[in-house]
């Protein structure tokens, strides 16, 4: 997937004049290889909305027996390294009294067990997630302590989901109870931030560029310190937002600056990735650059933890290419209407056929003694199952990867009803190496994922 | 300062307002009787429905403890959404007196305990952002549009609460302020890149290009580009067409009016001659922005054209030369950054020695600006360090301004807009903002940008806080191309356009609809908002209007005969059936399924933007439209009637269906129609306050006849979007001031936009700690 400026390369007069983009400049590689121990495991929740036909997703039989459900298809041949699980709830996506909203609360209670506040303004309030607890954890021993992306813009009008703000349905991601992290959905500007800007830089200049990034940061934060004196409360809560995002960037030239040069050398070499030109414009090339993109991240280890959205909660998405001209959202409610449900069926299916792509090129890339997918974990689901009811239970969760073996894969596993997802969540913490005690509305680990019980 | 004393000088909130006692009689008299006979027999302290309880409103006092179950009260009387259909209600005249009565006493209680409520520190949104450093620094190339989406609150994004700063976003400044500065100086490591553009190819190329156009030429392309540097540069033109060998057309090429080149446009016409059609020419040009324009001499043959190629209908006869497009290729070459206007604003003076005194001039000169205050000797002292630095390392004056220019830009003080409460101000009391808090707020409502010169130079002679002078400002800057803001940032998300974007009608239905048609629409209702905006035309005319703009690729979409050309115009309506935003390509379209029309989203969509009455969502898993059957065994009409007979639905859908099928005449890309299906359309309905009407031209005289809802709602939005927080119960009272005070002067925009500016809510800011409430109800 190269998008390259064509008209460009086709004249002899600007050939070579720094268009067709070369190797990405070094600044702030960490090396994905060599130094001792088990090679680290990389985390990620891949989300698609407006839940799934949840008789298309469920396998039939449970255990290691089970056959593919007609949506889980594509991933058949990655059928050693899932684990299909059934019955977890999100109970806190529920009204719980809130009335309507289903949608915001799905995306905002999917990763964090937490009931939000139903308020369109100042007074967001949600839990911390699952993959901010392990990035505020382990984060630190990369330069990006997670990435948030996404397929598709928040920049909707009109209120987002009856009387929730945006930002309850247009991010997973909770690093606070009042700071969702929006997704990125430019591939050019992950890239960019990922690998810079495409302009080769020598030792000299990326020394002086950080020395000089890190004398801004102690300028700002003198003007900070400064104002934050003379403002009030409320105010000064922004303040510290800044300051905290200000210390995050710090930490991040820190750790850029003790990198090995040598090693960043090696990995590059192994990325050919292009710097993007933009979106792209089919829905199909444009998750898969994405999903290149979350590979790069993760070879690098430029982060171990990444949050993908496939569409906002409550998408209007429409997919012409696999025959469905209608808005994703309108459709998921189907009424129990058999050609609608088709269709729905149809996205699903073709939303797995993407992932799977991912899928497949994590077990194609090398990574330590192994595979990048026998390093990772990924959960994917959404947060409703059943959209035209709006169902916070039975929600349809897949897991993929060989978790550095910590999970006995190629199963179906059915729990009882309303076990919490957050209990999963507790889990896969636990093979991060990041002790929690709970988590949201958890009770406990959750059970059956290491042994073969079940 | 005391509050009361100084809400004295805002005789809007207080001119309305009886001297008398509370209207404890009227009330008596008037109001329990009303509540008693229409109301509590569902209103009641045992049923409480919705939350509201009338037999509690005993007396007049009852509507300042409860002014925030009034508030609701008045809104649903006003709509004639209560007493819901079936029930017994009262005359529209009754009903009207009553209203007026109760928000005569609201207002008076809230002028006593006046409330500018508190916008919490703003941090600049993407678009304020690119218009900042736009201003500041004469940059076009946009660096925010990389930022993530700013969440929108209230339907707006600019609402202080709701803007967070996430490290990505951090992260994003510091490269953009590194970008932004480099640009301007022209510090950056010249890439050649190419710039192309292409004339639309539906537009036989036989008219002059524009009015920048040589007169005796025609057709052809031009670029109007900020060349980054001193340097030379490729202009390239590819022309289409088959060549007439006898008499060759010829091609000028211009740079800033004047020619440069001369071609004769001759070739073979062979296909694999693709060498032959592009024509070229390196010139050196000088930094900064220049107009490139290629176009064909006008020749003899010419004037036989417009019979003999271009048939209106069918493909042209013969295939003429035209541009297909044209390009700017570099900079190769560089010999210098040139005079760039960014350059010009940065660099004011002429470093000696070691620069610091010109260093200080320029960077307190660009703080105060980016920063809209005067800046401190400590802040100009630090600029000054990072100046220093930027020295040491590279050796240059420009660098070490470079530097201290990224530090300008990544402030708090830039990205923030800061409000001080004034030393010994107590906790819940109200301050006036000082002249330079006044001048953000006004030009961040007016232009989504910082003050300019003269803005500023008014704050800073403290006569902006007169408000003659304020009133002038605000005329002026209302003239100023700045404020098309409103139409991008306020219309554009007031009248849901930025989602037209994301509009995709499915293409086997709508085979018609394009990028281009899509363009066109978004364009008439800017044009629209633009020219009441620009001429200060009344506000009803979004209800109805007598015109619009269009361009022949619309007018032909709309039926409308008589307009031809690309170009968009003002163009008199004269069959009734657009008119107004209501029937606009652009608000219909973003109102549809991609499918088929939905006469409940416009409904809703009416309520919301137009009448400031949303409904409340729907309950979980309500039976949705039987598609399959849709316009062919029932229509779209019998359905939500079906519907309807739910009482639980009733008393929503009632209104909101009824506005909502009187567009059914137009189609989900908004063209009209009489038949959707096999159904012939019918678009007539009865309002709940029983007002009847047969078509949309109908609903929208409804609607004119009585604007009080219309502007109360335009008022609240535009208010949402000037301070940049939600509308409170506290702010209601002023609200009716300024839309009554519109309506004495015509509805006047900028009279809407005086009432916001002048309020205590615009002018003035409650300090952190307790709040002086009107009762706790809400």
């Amino acid at each position: 997937m190269v998008l390259t400026n064509k008209h460009l390369s086709r004249r002899t007069l600007l050939r070579g004049l720094g268009v067709a983009l070369a190797l990405p400049h070094l600044e702030a590689m960490t090396p994905a290889r060599g130094g001792a121990g088990k090679t680290p495991l990389r985390l990620g929740f891949v989300y698609v909305p407006n839940g799934i036909i949840m008789p298309e997703w469920t396998p039939a039989e449970t255990g290691r027996g089970f056959a593919l459900s007609p949506v889980l298809k594509p991933l058949e041949a990655h059928r050693e390294r899932m684990l299909v699980l059934s019955g977890l709830a999100q109970v806190n996506g529920r009204a719980l009294g809130d009335g309507a909203g289903d949608h915001a609360r799905a995306a905002a209670s999917y990763l964090t067990g937490f009931h939000p506040k139903k308020t369109e303004g100042a007074d967001i309030r949600n839990g911390i997630s699952v993959d901010q607890v392990a990035a505020q954890a382990i984060g630190g021993q990369t330069r990006f302590p997670s990435l948030e992306l996404g397929l598709e813009g928040g920049g909707m009008v009109g209120g987002c989901d009856s009387g929730y703000s945006c930002a309850y349905s247009n991010s997973l991601a909770w690093s606070g109870p009042q700071t969702p992290l929006p997704p990125e959905i430019n591939p050019r500007a992950v890239f960019e931030r990922l690998f810079g800007d495409g302009e080769p830089m020598d030792e000299e200049t990326r020394q002086r560029q950080s020395r000089q990034n890190r004398s801004l940061l102690d300028f700002v934060r003198e003007e900070a310190g400064a104002l934050s004196r003379e403002l009030g409360q409320g105010d000064r809560h922004k303040l510290d937002e800044y300051l905290t995002s200000v210390r995050e960037i710090e930490r991040r030239i820190q750790i850029a600056e003790t990198q090995d040069v040598g090693q960043q050398r090696e990995v590059m070499q192994e990325i050919t990735l292009a710097k993007p030109a933009g979106v792209p414009v089919t829905f199909e090339a444009y998750s898969e650059l994405m999903f290149d993109l979350m590979v790069a991240a993760w070879q690098t280890q430029s982060t171990r933890v990444i949050t993908m959205m496939v569409g906002r909660e409550g998408s209007n998405r429409t997919y012409g290419t696999v025959g469905v001209p209608e808005a994703h959202h309108g459709l998921s409610h189907h009424m129990r209407a058999p050609e609608k449900i088709e269709k729905l069926a149809r996205i699903n299916h073709f939303h797995v056929t993407l992932f799977e792509r991912l899928v497949a090129k994590m077990a194609e890339t090398r990574d330590g003694d192994g595979t990048l997918l026998d390093h990772s974990l990924i959960v994917y689901g959404s947060g409703l199952s059943d959209g035209n009811a709006h169902s916070h239970h039975d929600l349809p969760v897949l897991l993929v990867g060989g978790a550095n073996g910590a999970f006995k894969t190629g199963r179906h596993v059915e729990y009882p009803k309303e076990t919490p997802m957050n209990n999963l969540f507790l889990s896969i913490l636990d093979t991060m190496g990041v002790e929690a005690e709970s988590l949201g509305d958890s009770t406990g680990r959750l059970e059956y994922l290491s042994d073969l019980t079940a | 300062m005391a509050a009361a004393v100084w809400l004295a000088a805002f005789p809007g909130e207080l001119s309305l307002t009886g001297q008398g006692p509370a209207p404890e009689q009227a009330y008596q008299e008037q109001v329990r009787p009303y509540l008693k006979r229409y109301c509590v027999a569902c209103h009641n302290a045992r049923l409480k429905t919705a939350g509201v309880a009338v037999d509690q409103l005993t007396n007049a006092a009852s509507i300042e403890a409860h002014g925030g179950d009034w508030e609701k009260i008045l809104r649903k009387m006003r709509t004639g959404e209560m007493p819901p259909p079936g029930a017994p209600r009262a005359g529209v005249e009754v009903t009207h007196a009553i209203v007026a009565l109760v928000g005569e006493e609201l207002d008076r209680v809230a002028s006593l305990k006046p409330d500018p409520g508190r916008v919490t520190v703003h941090r600049l949104n993407r678009a304020e952002y690119n218009n900042a450093v736009r201003d500041l620094l004469a940059v076009e190339f946009r660096p925010a549009d990389d930022f993530p989406a700013d969440d929108a609150g209230y339907g707006f994004d600019n609402i202080a609460d709701v803007l967070s700063l996430p490290p990505v976003l951090m992260e994003k400044y510091l490269k953009a302020a590194e970008r932004v500065s480099r640009m301007a100086l022209g510090r950056v490591k010249f890439e050649p890149v190419l710039e192309r553009r292409t004339p639309p190819r539906d537009r036989p190329q036989t008219e002059r290009l524009n009015e920048q156009a040589p007169l005796a030429s025609r057709g052809g392309a031009e670029i109007v580009y900020s060349f980054p540097a001193d340097a030379e540069y490729l202009l390239r033109v590819r022309v289409r067409g088959a060549p007439d060998r006898q008499a060759p057309a010829v091609l000028d090429l211009f740079l800033d009016g004047e020619r440069i080149r001369r071609f004769d446009v001759n070739f073979t016409g062979n296909e694999e001659d693709e060498e032959q059609r592009r024509f070229e020419a390196r010139v050196r040009v000088a930094g900064g922005q220049h107009r490139v324009m290629a176009v064909f001499l006008r020749d003899d043959s010419w004037a036989e054209w417009p019979n003999i190629n271009f048939p209106k209908e069918g493909p042209p006869r013969r295939n003429p030369i035209e541009a297909d497009w044209l390009e700017v290729g570099g900079p190769f070459d560089v010999t210098g950054p040139g005079q760039t206007e960014s350059r010009k604003r940065i660099l004011s003076c002429q470093p000696e020695g070691d620069g610091e005194a010109c260093a200080k001039a320029i960077l307190g000169r660009l703080a105060r600006r980016a920063w809209r205050r005067p800046v401190t000797d400590a802040e100009t002292g630090r600029l000054l360090g990072l100046y220093r630095q930027g020295r040491a390392e590279t050796g240059e004056f420009e660098g070490g301004v470079e530097l201290a220019l990224r530090g300008v830009l990544v402030s708090p003080n830039f990205l923030f807009r800061i409000e001080r409460t004034p030393a010994g101000t107590k906790p819940g009391e109200a301050h006036r903002l000082n002249a330079f808090e006044l001048a953000s707020r006004l030009s961040f409502f007016l232009w989504s940008s910082i003050p300019d010169e003269a803005l500023l130079r008014q704050a800073e002679t403290g006569a902006l806080l007169k408000r003659e002078v304020l009133e002038a400002e605000t005329r002026r800057m209302l003239a100023d191309r700045r404020a098309g803001a409103l139409t991008a940032n306020f219309a554009g998300q007031w009248l849901h356009l930025r989602n037209l974007e994301g509009f995709k009608p499915n293409p086997e239905l709508f085979p018609e609809y394009d990028s281009r048609l899509r363009a066109a629409m978004q364009r008439e209702a800017e044009m629209f908002f633009e020219d009441v905006v620009k001429t200060d035309r009344s506000v009803l005319e979004f209800i109805d209007a007598k015109h619009t703009f269009l361009n022949e690729r619309l007018a032909k979409f709309y039926g409308i005969e008589g307009v031809e050309g690309d170009v968009f115009r003002r163009v008199e309506l004269t069959d009734g059936r657009r008119g107004g935003v209501l029937t606009m390509g652009s608000v219909l379209a973003v109102t549809s399924y991609p499918t088929r029309t939905s006469p409940v989203i416009r409904g809703k969509w009416v309520l919301e933007n137009l009448l400031g009455a949303p409904p409340p969502p729907p309950p979980p898993d309500v039976p949705e439209l039987d598609e399959q059957k849709l316009g062919k065994e029932v229509s779209m009409r019998q359905q939500l009637a079906a519907h309807r007979a739910n009482p639980s639905c009733a008393s929503c859908h009632n209104r909101m269906d009824a506005i909502g099928f009187a567009l059914e005449n137009y189609d989900a890309l908004g063209r009209f129609r009489t038949h959707d299906g096999a159904f012939a359309v019918d678009a007539s309905g009865v309002l709940p306050s029983g007002e009847a009407f047969t078509d949309a031209a109908g609903l929208k005289r409804i609607f004119r006849a009585n604007p009080e809802e219309f502007v109360l709602c335009l008022t609240e939005k535009l208010f949402t979007y000037a301070l940049g927080r939600g509308v409170e119960r506290t702010d209601k009272p002023a609200i009716r001031a300024m839309a009554r005070a519109a309506a004495a002067k015509d509805h006047r925009f900028s009279e809407l936009v005086l009432g916001i500016v002048n309020s205590a809510q615009f002018q003035m800011r409650r300090a952190e700690g307790k709040e002086p409430g009107l009762g706790t109800d809400e």
